[in-house]
């Protein structure tokens, strides 16, 4: 009896097992790959395909790869690049056809299974850094242009440089794990009930795009919510809603608006900046016009947060008062007497949805260290916001950003003088002048 | 001119362009240009706590003179509560206090009225030798310092040196009346920031709004009062 009910325990933890083994079968499967060559490596010469590499290098401005890639100032796609996670720094690598210290030895297949499964030649797993939980949605005829292109890159002699992960985010295989719990590995399959507009926005939205590598919040271990593009924190900053909700998101710009936003890297109220200023200039900038409009359209027709104005703070309170003064003497010249802004130069607040943000860090971030607005080919000013570290108190800093965020149409909660206190020390803002004597 | 003369011009000459090249730097922008703080071109407020270029007695002095010039009353509080006494230590301690922006090298020839104030001597060194020459007299003829002294003697020993009638040794007693009363004044006018005007007492006497660079809210009101709250560079200074 006793010796039955010990088979019945082992039974159930093999079966157990098994389907564990299964999952894990299942989520490392890489086979998706396999239509791609394994016997040509990347070094040698290839076989000239001129509109394939063309069709690659459009490929390539879609997925962004250079704003990883190639460090600033440094060769083209030769890697050093150091992301900041809360996990430590990680480094790009070199992914020119290179024998020693590129990928020069990999074969197509080999290119195929990082960008979309994460894995090395080796086999080694890649960090989620590089977003191919995105990337397994391209398929792969984009893929084979990709691969055309970067073969068709000039080879350069550069060393990665090693990642600064602390234990026990230098354990590769944890990404086992991490896979198993985050990774999709699913191809991108077409909602047949939605237009081939609609389609193409999302494959670009959710594959190569990757826009929520920033725009979905993360858990403790780095993997996406189910708040898919509903804004999220990042180190110093705040990625907004982008879906179609009309008080946080972009539900209240016209498809038009959306892909100009993405085209110059401004529109009638926004200017983008910091890391999406980087994402404008390196990548949106130079998507065509259908596939602007494709992005637009699909965001558009996401429901969102249902994140909604809450009641407006009202006018007399001290510190809208206090906030009142400090924008009239120390922001309105750029932002205009009724947070106007300035169209495609200076951001406006009026009734602007990235302001009303729940997350204030963007707009506390940018007050504390300046901006400088995306340059691009359709808006070469570049305006500058400068830093008011040393000119306002943190105080001073939520008392106004207060005021904006509840002014002019808008409403959002207060901003509260100690997480302007935290921010000024993480993104390593000067104290206030009058403070350091 | 003469030979020497002609020399020492040609010397003069030579330093100057030296200086000049040795201040200036090229200019090279990468566009756009990164924002954030340039560290030299933030406003340099002094620094705070004790003096920094005048003796105790000294100041005690200069806030003495400075209020009968500014004294308190239903206008407003008097200089030395302003500040002012802070402002010009910090001052006479700074670039003005060395004549920094003062040709000073000689040749030394007496100028024309029309030329202004010629000094050899620096301001910090003016207040040091001023502050002692009337220190001097005081004790001479009164047995006290002229922070001791009653109003009415203050304000007639003043007048004295303003109308060039009271004579000090080795300094011009009506330049150095000159000086503190030009000095009382900046320190009453200035930004906060600096250490004289303090709570903008000065700019809201007089309804000027300050650091201030927008007006366009207040274009179409014409013919009233504003009462504009002044700005200063740096909130909460003073």
């Amino acid at each position: 009896m006793k010796s039955k009910l010990w088979l019945g325990v082992l039974a159930l933890v093999l079966a157990a097992g098994g389907t564990a083994l299964t999952a894990l079968y299942a989520n490392g499967n890489s086979n998706a790959d396999d239509v791609a060559d394994d016997q040509v490596p990347a070094a040698d010469a290839a076989a000239p395909d001129p509109a394939a590499i063309t069709r690659g290098a459009y490929v390539a401005v879609q997925g962004d790869c250079a704003a990883c890639h190639t460090k600033p100032g440094g060769n083209a796609y030769a890697g050093g690049y150091g992301l900041q996670t809360p996990f430590g720094v990680i480094y790009s690598t070199n992914i020119t056809p290179e024998r020693d210290t590129g990928i020069g030895t990999w074969t197509e297949r080999d290119f195929f299974r990082a960008v979309r499964h994460g894995k090395r030649q080796d086999g080694a797993l890649l960090y989620p850094a590089m977003p191919y939980n995105a990337y397994v949605k391209m398929n792969d005829a984009d893929l084979h242009d990709l691969w055309a292109y970067i073969r068709s890159l000039k080879p350069v002699a550069q060393a990665p440089t090693p990642n600064t992960l602390g234990f026990p985010y230098n354990i590769r295989l944890a990404m086992l794990g991490w896979n198993l719990l985050y990774f999709k590995n699913a191809p991108y399959v077409a909602e047949p009930g939605q237009p081939a507009q609609w389609n193409r926005g999302r494959y670009l939205v959710d594959g190569a795009g990757h826009c929520g590598a920033c725009h979905t919040p993360k858990d403790a271990l780095g993997g996406d919510t189910s708040a898919y593009l509903q804004g999220a924190e990042l180190l110093g900053g705040y990625a907004p809603e982008i879906t179609g909700n009309p008080h946080v998101g972009v539900g209240s710009w016209s498809i038009e608006q959306v892909a100009q936003y993405l085209k110059v890297g401004s529109n009638h109220m926004a200017v983008a900046a910091g890391a999406m200023g980087e994402a404008v200039e390196h990548s949106t900038q130079y998507l065509n016009g259908p596939d602007l409009a494709a992005i637009a359209v699909y965001l558009e027709s996401l429901p969102g947060s249902g994140a909604q104005a809450p009641a407006a703070i009202s006018a007399n309170d001290p510190a809208m008062l206090r906030g009142a003064h400090i924008y009239e003497t120390q922001c309105m010249a750029c932002h205009n007497v009724q947070g106007q802004g300035i169209d495609g130069m200076v951001t406006g607040f009026a009734d602007n949805p990235g302001i009303r943000a729940l997350s204030p860090s963007n707009l506390i971030s940018t007050v504390l260290k300046g901006g400088r607005a995306a340059v691009t080919e359709g808006n070469v000013t570049g305006a500058g916001m400068p830093s008011f570290a040393w000119r306002l108190d943190d105080a001073d800093i939520a008392a106004v950003l207060t005021y904006v965020r509840n002014s002019w149409g808008n409403a959002a909660p207060a901003v509260g003088s100690p997480l302007v206190s935290k921010a000024r020390a993480a993104v390593h803002a000067e104290p206030v002048l009058d403070k350091q004597r | 001119m003469n030979r020497r003369d002609a020399l020492i011009s040609l010397v003069q000459l030579t330093a100057l362009s030296v200086a000049g090249s040795a201040g200036a730097s090229v200019i090279s922008a990468r566009t756009p240009m990164p924002v954030g703080t340039q560290p030299e071109a933030l406003p340099k407020p002094p620094r705070k706590g004790g003096l920094a270029y005048l003796a105790a007695d000294e100041a005690r002095e200069v806030a003495a003179i400075y209020d009968r010039l500014i004294p308190q009353d239903e206008l407003g509080m008097s200089a030395s509560q302003a500040g002012c006494v802070e402002f010009i230590d910090r001052e006479l301690a700074g670039a003005f206090g060395q004549a920094a922006s003062v040709y000073r090298l000689g040749p030394i020839v007496p100028g024309t009225a029309e030329q202004g104030p010629q000094f050899t001597q620096t301001p910090a060194e003016r207040y040091r030798s001023g502050l002692g020459a009337l220190a001097g007299y005081c004790q001479a003829h009164y047995g006290k310092p002229f922070s001791a002294l009653d109003g009415d003697t203050q304000d007639s020993l003043l007048r004295a040196m303003e109308n060039g009638t009271l004579h000090l040794p080795a300094i011009n007693a009506a330049a150095f009346f000159a000086l503190l009363l030009q000095n009382v004044r900046e320190g009453y006018l200035a930004d906060p920031m600096y250490g004289g005007n303090r709570d903008m007492v000065g700019w809201k006497l007089i309804g000027f709004p300050g650091a201030r660079y927008d007006y366009r809210p207040y274009l179409d009101k014409k013919g009233m009062a504003l009462n504009l709250e002044p700005v200063s560079l740096l909130d909460g200074a003073g």
